[in-house]
């Protein structure tokens, strides 16, 4: 049974006890018991605060006058509770589980019983814990400054000092103390603490238990966070993040399969190369770009030294940009139109991108990005742009490059290539993938002024091999044939055969080889390379036509097959993914079987426990579950009613047994024998990111005299179980105030006779009996008198003196409207210092609420006529009936002692004079 | 490439108990009919009276998991080009969870009603569940109506106009479906899509023009302007 509910009667609004545990609190040798309730406040803006709120309690606590608050422990930053196990012991499966409260202050050691009433309390517990992220604002606690005072009166040297009443600084936070470093200051300057008490070391010592205690803690919401539950989330709102995972699935998915949906079609490509020298452009480009019969399908057109001027090297603008791009545009393929795709510059190295106008729809991820090698390894004089592109679905990088120049500097030519790859990076549309690089491509082309010369061969060697057109000859001096086939260079990369004569270095304006002072040695420094699938070049050639600069245009032209999509194939393949990622979701949504739906609880009666059970057996998805809210509902179910465990988290194919707990009490008991409440509930098991499952509990109440208004029960001339339902519905409903006007009632009884019943047994049995209403009954006699009491059979009563006792305090507790009441309540603790006026109270209440309290003082007065033998005085009487007859109207918020002293006073009176 | 999946939208199954939810959904998201329904039927129909008893049988139908509860699929579409998500939810029809089901209500974008054209009675109670959608769901929720189990017409007891009729009175599509037979099923899931994207058309628009091509249709344009200057000119030679 939950004994939550005790402690929630006493709590102010806004807090809510989470679960309560009765354990054992242990002292040196002393074991006393304590109810203890984890209490939730929730925050005016955002988030909530936890404290552990102790309570001594009589019997098993039912109502909030059961428990009596010893302290409050606030679950800061430095609270930890851990199960500790006995030095040297076994642990003992089933047997109780020992835990240690620490704070920064406070020490305490309970035992609590085995079970899993008990693991969830832990559980809620480290889960109420702040933990230690530094975002989160230190818990402030403001609120428990309502409850100061609550607690017993403290006396000196008594434990509780270290606790919430005396030490508001248990907690880092409070009023003007900062952090937690002020704790030892202020719990030295307290001198009262556990931990002072039992280290005589004093604050060393305090500061490495801390630490110790902090660590622990660590470990224990670490275990905590990996074996339980977090609350879920009752909106079924899918992220945006699990949207984007699952598109990211589904396209690695269409990179798998694309072999299904594509073919290979050969798209024509235009590769150029030209280093200008500085030159405007002075003649028409077509013999270099537009020599081949069939139109290309994309051209890449590369030109290095546009700008040989500071201007363009330091502002990086300049007007030849423009006037190269134009003349391009106007020597392309005269057989078609074509769309610019994309030009990029860096100082003079500009790389032009066009594509037929008629694929412009298919070009798509475009992107472009620049490397500088020059001065300092950045500058913009050497170094590579580039352009990557989709054209269907073939990805395509085109890189354009001027690398370092002079015959010995191959190797600075090397590094300048790998640092053009490293560093080339290219943005995805998709900013959470990473970067692409060149390799990264279906089809690299790279072209450029690469720079590479002739080496050991002087310049008249070199002109006369290139006079025999003794090319193969030639190129096996050629740098960068040597260089890759070290694969210190463009590993992995083709180039053509050289057919041509190289195309460095010419006097401006002729086909002269150099023949200024430096008379460079000619070399092939201007170079087409391609790597990848499908490709096959069709001419490479250098342009001797063009005059304009010291070097000579290259140009290549390839068949590039590339993946082309079919659409119809594409829909098939894309469907088919879908499909298997909606089965795969589906059958991922967490699912259990249970074992029962329908739960008939039969025959219940006023406090006695029902229990029903039922197994969640789950599928093949670990899940967590909950008993949540029905909307507008402030609990997963009726007051009477109690899942335990109302949640958890479940391994595939493990079950786990829940059971229904039902109990009426006093709050429950009156609108169940009204019929305005019936045992009826439908809970709501909800599976995060899963289903929902109603389970109904039905099930009928047998109404009881306990929980009756006191007019009703006076009504009533035959025991309660005799009426029809309806009839008892009619008598509770009615109104307190009901005056015999002799027509439909029966005349009532003067008082109910269950009281009678119960008072005359005591009379007749107990007049004498020792420590009476102070000794706890026997919950089994309890049931057996209320049956009794129910159904009539006074004469089969049997039971000992102290049960009847209890179930008489437990009748008038259960009353509805106290014996004084509601409304006479402040009238009487205003005057309880005086007899009369006491007495004039007395006498305006209700007749039958009159009758049953001059009844009740006549019979305790009775009793304490045999005081010598029961030890009965006027005091005992007077504080065990006082808060049993006057009731605050405001239920358990205010608790004020002095109020609980008036009531005895005015009880008191009543004991000492005549009637 | 575009983005695959553009929307989430919530369609919502609702109706008596027994008029087969469940399987609609079923067959829609993984196109099956599970037989276990039929072999109820066919079980319990071998008795002495034979049809009438079958036909009591397929009345009471035997329930599916939400048949207590609310349970719900994804599945994945494509309607006008755009991929739509949509999470069906399928509730228990039973009346005594009717207050708790009608909360589920107001997260739903589109609601299927659905009725038994075996069952009078089913038919007549779309009336009250139209109530409590105008009710609970949002402003803008969409319908449909679906007569259900079309395969048992020698069971009918609703006419196909009387569906037809209702359906116009409430202004909403209206279909005959059968889970049996994978009648319709498709198409009136299809439907209800529809009309919820239409209804959202004005935030979907955003969403569109945001995942559109790479390349710049200025560009080309610009391109287009030029071609058209000299005119038929791109095939002399410009120098």
């Amino acid at each position: 049974m939950d004994q939550s509910v005790a402690i929630q009667e006493t709590l102010e609004e806004g807090e809510y006890c989470i679960i309560a545990v009765q354990g054992v609190l242990c002292e040196g040798d002393s074991r006393q018991s304590r109810l203890l309730g984890l209490v939730r406040h929730r925050l005016e803006h955002r988030g909530q605060e936890h404290a552990l709120f102790l309570y001594m309690h009589r019997r098993m606590a039912i109502t909030g006058d059961d428990v009596t608050l010893d302290q409050i422990v606030p679950v800061s930053r430095d609270f930890t509770l851990e199960e500790v196990s006995s030095d040297g012991e076994l642990y003992i499966l089933g047997s109780d589980v020992t835990v240690q409260l620490d704070t920064g202050e406070l020490s305490l050691l309970f035992q609590l019983p085995f079970g899993s009433h008990t693991r969830m309390f832990l559980q809620e517990v480290a889960r109420a814990c702040p933990g230690f992220d530094p975002a989160t604002r230190d818990p402030q606690f403001l609120w428990l400054s309502r409850y100061e005072g609550r607690e017993p009166e403290p006396e000196p040297d008594s434990r509780t000092e270290s606790g919430w009443s005396l030490s508001q600084s248990t907690w880092p936070g409070y009023g003007t103390i900062g952090g937690g470093g002020s704790n030892s200051d202020s719990s030295k300057s307290n001198g009262k603490s556990l931990l002072g008490d039992q280290s005589s070391g004093g604050q060393d010592k305090a500061e490495n238990s801390l630490t110790r205690q902090n660590k622990s803690k660590s470990e224990i919401t670490d275990l905590v966070r990996s074996s339980t539950i977090t609350v879920s989330d009752k909106a079924h709102i899918l992220s945006m993040q699990k949207f984007g995972l699952r598109d990211t699935i589904v396209k690695s998915h269409l990179v798998q399969k694309e072999d299904d949906y594509t073919y290979i079609q050969k798209f024509r490509f235009f590769v150029g190369t030209y280093n200008v020298n500085g030159q405007s452009p002075k003649e028409c480009l077509q013999p270099w770009l537009s020599h081949g019969t069939q139109a290309p399908d994309v051209y890449c057109v590369g030109f290095q030294e546009l700008d040989l001027s500071k201007e363009a090297f330091f502002f990086h603008d300049t007007p030849k940009e423009e006037e190269w791009f134009k003349a391009v545009s106007e020597s392309l393929h005269p057989d078609a139109k074509y769309a610019k795709v994309k030009l990029i510059r860096l100082v003079g190295i500009m790389l032009l991108l066009y594509v037929k106008q008629e694929h412009a729809a298919y070009i798509s991820d475009v992107e472009a990005e620049t490397v500088g090698t020059g001065i300092m390894g950045r500058m913009g004089n050497k170094g590579g742009v580039a352009i990557r592109f989709q054209l269907h679905n073939t990805s395509i990088c085109v890189v354009n490059s001027h690398l370092a120049a002079h015959t010995e500097e191959y190797e600075r030519r090397n590094q300048d290539y790998k640092d053009i790859c490293s560093r080339m990076q290219f943005c995805q549309v998709d900013p959470s993938l990473p970067a692409l690089t060149i390799s990264k491509h279906d089809v690299i082309l790279w072209l450029g002024d690469l720079n590479y010369r002739i080496e050991d061969l002087d310049v008249e060697k070199v002109k006369k091999l290139i006079e025999e057109k003794a090319f193969q000859t030639l190129y096996a001096y050629d740098q960068l044939k040597i260089q890759v086939a070290a694969k210190t260079v463009f590993d992995g990369y083709a180039e053509g055969e050289l057919t041509f004569q190289p195309t460095y270095k010419y006097d401006t304006g002729s086909d002269d080889w150099d023949t200024s002072e430096k008379c460079r040695a000619p070399a092939w420094c201007d170079r087409i390379l391609w790597k990848g699938k499908n490709i096959t070049q069709l001419s490479y050639q250098s342009h001797m036509a063009l005059k304009t600069s010291d070097h000579k245009p290259v140009s290549s032209e390839f068949d590039i097959g590339v993946k082309v999509v079919n659409n119809e194939l594409y829909r098939k393949t894309l469907e088919k993914i879908v499909r298997s990622l909606d089965k795969m979701e589906n059958a991922n949504i967490p699912s259990v079987s249970l074992s029962k739906r329908e739960f008939c609880f039969q025959n219940v009666k006023y406090m006695q426990l029902q229990v029903e059970s039922f197994t969640i057996h789950n599928g093949q998805v670990p899940c967590q579950f909950e008993f949540i809210n029905k909307p507008d509902e402030e609990s997963y179910c009726k007051q009477w009613l109690n899942a335990n465990p109302s949640r958890g988290f479940l391994l595939p194919d493990s079950d786990i047994e829940i059971e229904l707990e039902l109990f009426v009490n006093k709050t429950t008991a009156t609108k169940l024998n009204s019929g305005e409440d019936k045992i009826e509930d439908i809970l709501v098991l909800h599976l995060d990111r899963g289903k929902d499952y109603f389970l109904s509990v039905t099930g009928n109440y047998l109404p009881s005299c306990f929980g009756s208004p006191l007019h009703t029960l006076c009504y009533m001339r035959q025991p309660i179980l005799d009426l029809p339902l309806d009839t008892i519905s009619e008598l509770t409903l009615m109104p307190i105030q009901t005056e015999d006007d002799g027509s439909q009632l029966e005349s009532p009884m003067e008082i109910p006779k269950e009281l009678w019943m119960m008072v005359d047994y005591l009379y007749r049995n107990a007049i004498q009996q020792e420590d009476l209403f102070q000794q706890p009954g026997l919950r089994l006699e309890f049931e057996h008198i209320r049956d009794c009491l129910d159904t009539g059979m006074i004469d089969d009563l049997s039971a000992s003196n102290h049960s009847v006792a209890e179930a008489l305090l437990l009748f008038l507790e259960s009353l509805p409207e106290p014996v004084i009441c509601y409304s006479a309540y402040h009238s009487c603790l205003e005057c309880s210092g005086n007899y009369a006026v006491s007495k004039q109270v007395i006498s305006t209440l209700p007749t039958f609420h009159k009758n049953v309290f001059n009844y009740l003082m006549a019979f305790l007065q009775e009793l304490l006529k045999n005081s010598v033998k029961n030890h009965l005085d006027e005091n005992i009487l007077a504080s065990i009936f006082g808060s049993l007859l006057l009731r605050n109207p405001a239920g358990h918020q205010k608790l004020e002692m002095t109020d609980k002293k008036k009531a005895q006073e005015f009880i008191h009176q009543f004991l000492c004079n005549t009637l | 490439m575009a983005k695959q999946y553009d929307v989430l939208f919530r369609l919502l199954l609702i109706g008596d108990s027994g008029v087969g939810k469940t399987c609609l959904l079923c067959r829609f998201t993984d196109n099956e009919f599970h037989s276990s329904h039929i072999s109820t039927i066919g079980k319990l129909s071998q008795g002495p009276t034979g049809k009438q008893e079958t036909k009591h049988a397929s009345q009471l139908s035997a329930p599916g998991i939400s048949a207590g509860g609310v349970d719900f699929k994804m599945k994945t579409i494509e309607v006008d080009g755009i991929k739509v998500r949509i999470q069906i939810w399928d509730t228990a029809g039973q009346e005594r969870y009717q207050t708790i089901t009608k909360q589920y209500y107001r997260r739903a974008q589109g609601i299927f009603l659905v009725y038994d054209i075996s069952s009078e009675r089913s038919y007549q109670h779309i009336m009250k569940w139209v109530s409590d959608v105008d009710e609970y769901a949002p402003e803008g929720v969409q319908k449909i109506l679906i007569g259900n189990k079309a395969d048992e017409e020698q069971k009918r007891q609703v006419g196909r106009e009387q569906g037809q009729q209702l359906a116009k009175e409430y202004g909403m599509d209206f279909y005959e479906t059968s889970a049996c037979t994978n009648l319709n099923i498709k198409e009136s899931f299809t439907r209800l899509t529809e009309l919820v994207l239409q209804a959202h058309r004005k935030e979907l628009d955003g969403l569109q023009t945001h995942a559109s091509n790479e390349l710049a249709l200025a560009e080309l344009e610009e391109e287009d302007g030029k071609a058209e200057g000299p005119a038929n000119s791109s095939k002399t030679c410009w120098c």
